[in-house]
């Protein structure tokens, strides 16, 4: 978003950006099948189960701790924020020094923080159906500022519940100052009997110099939550990028990682691991912009897809002119687990540098037979060798997670949807 | 313990083995030789259950039991274990997870109660010693880059875990060197038990030296052709297969 948004922002001035951000989501409207980025994700679902103004937002909801702590992940109660249908429920007490927070609401009132806080990408190969809606009608959300030189270790934990009937719209912003570290965990989840629901957040992080931030989101909302949630991240120089989606929806989820190489030797490390199981529906667009040279970014998405599941993902490199020194990677690896499930998977690569080194692969595939019978030879049952397999297959992206708690909570909950998997505790 | 009746098996309508007859009791050794492409290897795998094999007649008996008709777990599970000839490599299934679960799913079946991990390390300590295994070894993915004699090893350490009441050894010395070979031979032979029956499956007399069999069988073209003492072996290693052969034609 451009610096000409502030400027004209003035006493109105973000209601101005509002109302822009609400005209570009409605001269465009929902996403077709037909445009090239929604192909495989077909949204009527979302306006069937929700109607016509299924971007409503929901009512803001009494909903009591003891209703979302179970849903928690455990051991990250220290810097814990729950949103509840997008508004803040709870917060801790205190955060470790160098850190400021900020509700959304707050910051609006920098005029000079609004074009940037309710920017959306205009460009047109970042373009997005979806984040002008929310520069439109996000109400909450934090601002989190991380000092330069300041070093978080533990991660802030953004825990949103989704209790339904209606959208929730949240944003985040994230700036992470001058060789300072951050880590965040956004995670995603319903109540226990919620509603059908729209879960739409949007995070935006700036990265300066040599600064560093990991990014992990869990997303295990319920069947009638749709999920449409997006990461952007702009990158100055020597910055560092280390984002994991960890997407295990019941119901139909879009998530789209976009990271901007901004300056020289700035790297991006994008992990997914994703199960579509049951009608579930798990869609991943990433999209790395090289525009500086000597860039990093390397991506592993690997998914299980079983039941009637379709997984699709699009992995985008391109290398601006005079990206030279790019070195881009991209690995998508997918597992059927039964003949129903379905996956599309498509790299794209643009290229318009030279000396670049550019990779990519993307393979489906089952078990593996020899494998399963070795196990079972060894005593395993036969579900038990399906799921220590499945789990082999996701090992490298599990033990690449920065955090213990949110591994544990990933393997227990991928556990619990695999069949027999539950026996399998202890022993992973 | 194990009975083996006019066994015939195809793979993909191709016959492979052509009535096949073995009788084996607890305590005994047999080996079992025999030209490349014989059918040794078929032989051990329908044994373990491997599937993708045909039985288009006859019958295999373990303990009374009707072997064919259980999955290869439950065969694991009643006490037949298989070194695989080729074993595979399991990337991100740690070797000490896959034997710990196989080991307990096991006891369970035999209502025995679990070991837990204590218990379980204080054994494969012990094992480890018997075949002189590496320790580091244990710590990896299933023989995720071993060298071909450690994962031959790692098959025996295995085998001395499980403590199987049959044991099909398919070539089990092919790949090991000299020392090796001294090391594995002499940990099966700590493994052999009154209750406990073997099948060697080899190419080479050499291990015969170190593991005395009680009987010897030729299996030629999915039949065993011959059988005899461990002389046999030694004549094998002189004649080479060509008479018998001629001999069984
Ligand atoms: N899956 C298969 N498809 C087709 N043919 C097969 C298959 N498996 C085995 N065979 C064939 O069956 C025959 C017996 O193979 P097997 O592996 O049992 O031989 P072997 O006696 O173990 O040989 P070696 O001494 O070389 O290990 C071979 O001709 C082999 O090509
Ligand atoms: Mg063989």
């Amino acid at each position: 978003m451009s610096r000409a948004g502030a400027e004209r922002a003035g006493s109105d001035g973000i209601e101005r950006l509002r109302r822009q951000a609400w005209r570009a989501f409605e001269s465009r409207g929902l996403p077709t099948t037909r445009d090239e980025d929604w192909k495989y994700t077909d949204l009527s679902r979302l306006v069937a189960t929700l109607g016509e103004s299924w971007w409503t937002p929901a009512p803001e909801t009494e909903a009591d701790a003891s209703a979302w702590e179970p849903l928690a992940v455990p051991g990250l109660e220290d810097a814990r924020f729950v949103f509840v249908n997008g508004r803040l429920a709870a917060a801790p007490a205190g955060l470790p020094d160098g850190v400021r927070v900020t509700r959304l609401a707050e910051a609006l009132q920098d005029q000079d923080e609004a074009a940037d806080a309710l920017g959306w990408d205009g460009n047109a190969p970042l373009a997005s159906a979806f984040a002008p809606l929310n520069a439109a009608l996000a109400r909450d959300g934090l601002c989190l500022e991380v000092a330069s030189g300041t070093r978080l270790e533990a991660p802030l934990y953004l825990l949103h519940v989704s209790a339904g009937g209606g959208a929730a719209h949240t944003r985040h912003l994230v700036r992470v100052g001058l060789g300072a570290r951050a880590h965040v965990v956004e995670h995603f989840a319903s109540l226990n009997g919620a509603a059908p629901g729209l879960s739409h957040p949007l995070t935006r992080a700036w990265l300066a110099e040599g600064a560093e931030l990991i990014h992990e989101r869990l997303l295990m909302e319920d069947k009638g939550c749709f999920h449409i949630g997006r990461l952007e991240v702009e990158q100055q120089a020597g910055s560092r990028l280390q984002s994991a989606s960890l997407a295990l929806p019941k119901g139909l989820a879009r998530v789209d990682i976009v990271s901007r190489l901004l300056g020289e030797g700035a790297g991006a490390a994008l992990d997914g691991l994703y199960l579509a199981d049951g009608r579930a529906h798990v869609d991943h667009h990433t999209h790395v912009a090289h525009e500086r040279p000597n860039c990093a970014s390397r991506e592993r998405y690997k998914g299980m897809v079983a039941g009637r599941g379709h997984a699709v993902f699009n992995g985008k490199v391109v290398v601006h002119p005079g990206a030279d020194g790019t070195d881009a990677s991209q690995y998508n690896a997918n597992l059927l687990l039964s003949r129903h499930a379905e996956v599309d998977a498509k790299p794209e690569l643009e290229i318009y540098a030279d000396e670049v080194q550019c990779s990519h692969g993307a393979t489906v595939g089952q078990l593996d037979e020899a494998q399963l019978f070795y196990l079972q030879s060894r005593g395993l049952a036969e579900n038990a060798a399906r799921n220590v397999l499945t789990f082999a297959f996701a090992e490298d992206v599990l033990s690449g997670l920065e955090s213990d708690a949110v591994r544990r909570h990933l393997e227990r909950a991928v556990l619990e949807r695999l069949p027999g998997g539950a026996a399998l505790e202890g022993v992973i | 313990m194990l009975k083996i009746e006019n066994l015939h098996v195809a793979v993909e309508g191709k016959e492979i083995l052509k009535g096949v007859n073995l009788e084996l009791e607890a305590g005994q050794v047999h080996a079992i030789m025999g030209p490349n492409g014989s059918g040794k290897s078929t032989l051990s795998n329908v044994l373990a259950g491997k599937p993708g094999y045909e039985v288009t007649a006859g019958s295999v008996t373990f303990e009374g039991k009707d072997l064919l008709a259980l999955s290869p777990e439950e065969r694991a599970w009643e006490g037949v274990f298989l070194a695989f000839q080729y074993p595979v490599e399991i990337p991100g299934v740690n070797n000490i997870y896959m034997l710990r679960a196989g080991l307990n799913a096991a006891r369970r079946h035999r209502g025995l109660p679990e070991l837990d991990a204590m218990d379980f390390m204080g054994i494969v300590r012990e094992k480890m010693q018997l075949v002189e295994m590496d320790e580091s070894l244990l710590a990896r993915s299933v023989n995720e880059g071993f060298s071909g004699g450690e994962k031959k090893r790692n098959e025996i350490f295995q085998m001395a875990v499980l403590e199987p009441k049959l044991a099909i050894l398919d070539e089990t010395d092919s790949g090991l060197d000299i020392d090796a070979l001294r090391v594995v031979a002499g940990g099966v032979n700590k493994l052999r038990s009154p209750e406990r029956a073997m099948l060697l499956i080899t190419h080479y007399q050499r291990l015969l030296d170190y593991i005395e069999p009680d009987a010897v069988h030729v299996l030629a073209d999915g039949r065993i052709i011959k059988s005899g003492d461990k002389s046999l072996a030694l004549e094998l290693e002189e004649r080479g297969y060509d008479w018998l052969l001629a001999e069984a034609r």
